[in-house]
């Protein structure tokens, strides 16, 4: 009796263990071209940073740090690190889910579901070939915008971000 | 002395001129829809050094920058087969090119693209541009990128197609526009290609470190 107690304790434990983490993590929200296009036009005094990435994509993993670092340093501040996966929706919750966990991601997470990239890439950017990873920086309020398609460095990141930070 | 100086002042312009011009990479952009491809000497998987020249009945060819590694590429692995087999008996052979440096992206090594193309049994040419000088020259930038030509009159490969295979690169189940077709039946029929420019998600070439 008191074995069984103490066990179903103990179930309880990780359970409140388990959802604590999963709480700290981000929610990955699913969303259209066209919501996307809302994002790039968002008219505050904000800085955002959109990165393009992957959980198959391997330079995008190797970055990823950077965005969370910058996110976690910059949270007080008018910088908004915003991740998109290109992952398929399908995968949303048997690889990006668990990967956003397993990596307990701080950024806001969108997963984009265009599985025809000829559809939107130009719309966004006519100059990005459709290759990740894939950043845009921008502040509408101050017309300030960059693109970047390839790696970046930490330091190439944290330049960018404080160039444009207002 | 002032006839001296002057050849001196001379001297250094030059010189200066030739590091600007060495400064920046001969094809920037690569090719754009309607530029003349250059033909390249590959090694294939096979042992052979591979060129579009060795081709002598091709109309053309759907040149395919793809690699071992990349979700995509694998996924379109099956889809490239058959373009080969559909269009290679019209004149337009897929020849496949595996960009990737395998000191970044050890898998894309020659002799794991030897090893892929023996599993996947690929009926067309899989060459291994090791210095990435071809894929710089085409100017492609992910995996997989195809780049259709078309051959002229005077032997020389004009570029028709810039772009992807179809609109789904993750379930062929689900594909509704196969541009990369319809742009080899337009060529196939020696029609102007409608739609010569299409983009897709993806994988960044793994380039050789500077």
């Amino acid at each position: 009796m008191t074995k069984t107690l103490y066990k179903s304790f103990a179930a309880a434990f990780v359970f409140m263990l388990f959802s604590a983490a999963s709480a700290a993590a981000q929610d990955v929200k699913v969303i259209k071209f066209d919501e996307l296009q809302q994002l790039r036009q968002s008219p505050g005094d904000t800085l955002y940073v959109v990165n393009f990435w992957a959980t198959w994509c391997k330079p995008c993993i190797k970055e990823l740090p950077y965005f969370e670092a910058a996110s976690t340093a910059y949270k007080d501040q008018p910088v908004k690190v915003v991740l998109v996966s290109m992952d398929a929706a399908e995968d949303l919750e048997k690889r990006v889910k668990p990967f956003v966990q397993k990596r307990n991601l701080k950024s806001n997470l969108l997963l984009l579901d265009e599985a025809d990239g000829n559809t939107w890439i130009d719309k966004l950017e006519p100059k990005w070939s459709g290759a990740i990873p894939a950043t845009f920086l921008f502040n509408n309020k101050r017309g300030q915008y960059e693109f970047v398609e390839r790696e970046m460095t930490q330091e190439e990141l944290q330049g960018l971000i404080e160039k444009y930070k207002p | 002395m002032k006839n001296l100086k002057l050849p001196f002042v001379y001297m250094v312009c030059l010189l200066f001129v030739g590091l600007l011009l060495s400064a920046v990479p001969a094809a920037d952009n690569g090719y754009q829809v309607g530029d003349t491809a250059r033909d390249f000497k590959l090694k294939n998987v096979d042992g052979k050094m591979q060129s579009m020249a060795d081709y002598k009945d091709a109309k053309g060819f759907i040149v395919t920058f793809t690699c071992n590694t990349c979700p995509y590429a694998i996924a379109y692995e099956d889809r490239l087969i058959e373009l080969h087999k559909k269009y290679a008996p019209k004149g337009y052979p897929v020849v496949a090119i595996n960009p990737n440096d395998a000191k970044v992206s050890p898998d894309d090594s020659y002799e794991q693209m030897q090893q892929r193309a023996k599993e996947k049994n690929f009926p067309f040419a899989y060459l291994h541009d090791e210095t990435q000088a071809i894929t710089k020259a085409y100017g492609a930038t992910r995996t997989p990128h195809l780049y259709i030509v078309q051959k002229q009159a005077d032997g020389s490969m004009k570029v028709a197609y810039i772009g992807t295979i179809d609109d789904n690169s993750r379930d062929a189940s689900k594909v509704q526009k196969k541009y990369a077709e319809a742009a080899l039946d337009e060529l196939v029929e020696n029609k102007q290609v409608s739609q010569p420019n299409t983009k897709a998600i993806g994988c960044t070439i793994k380039w050789r470190a500077a």
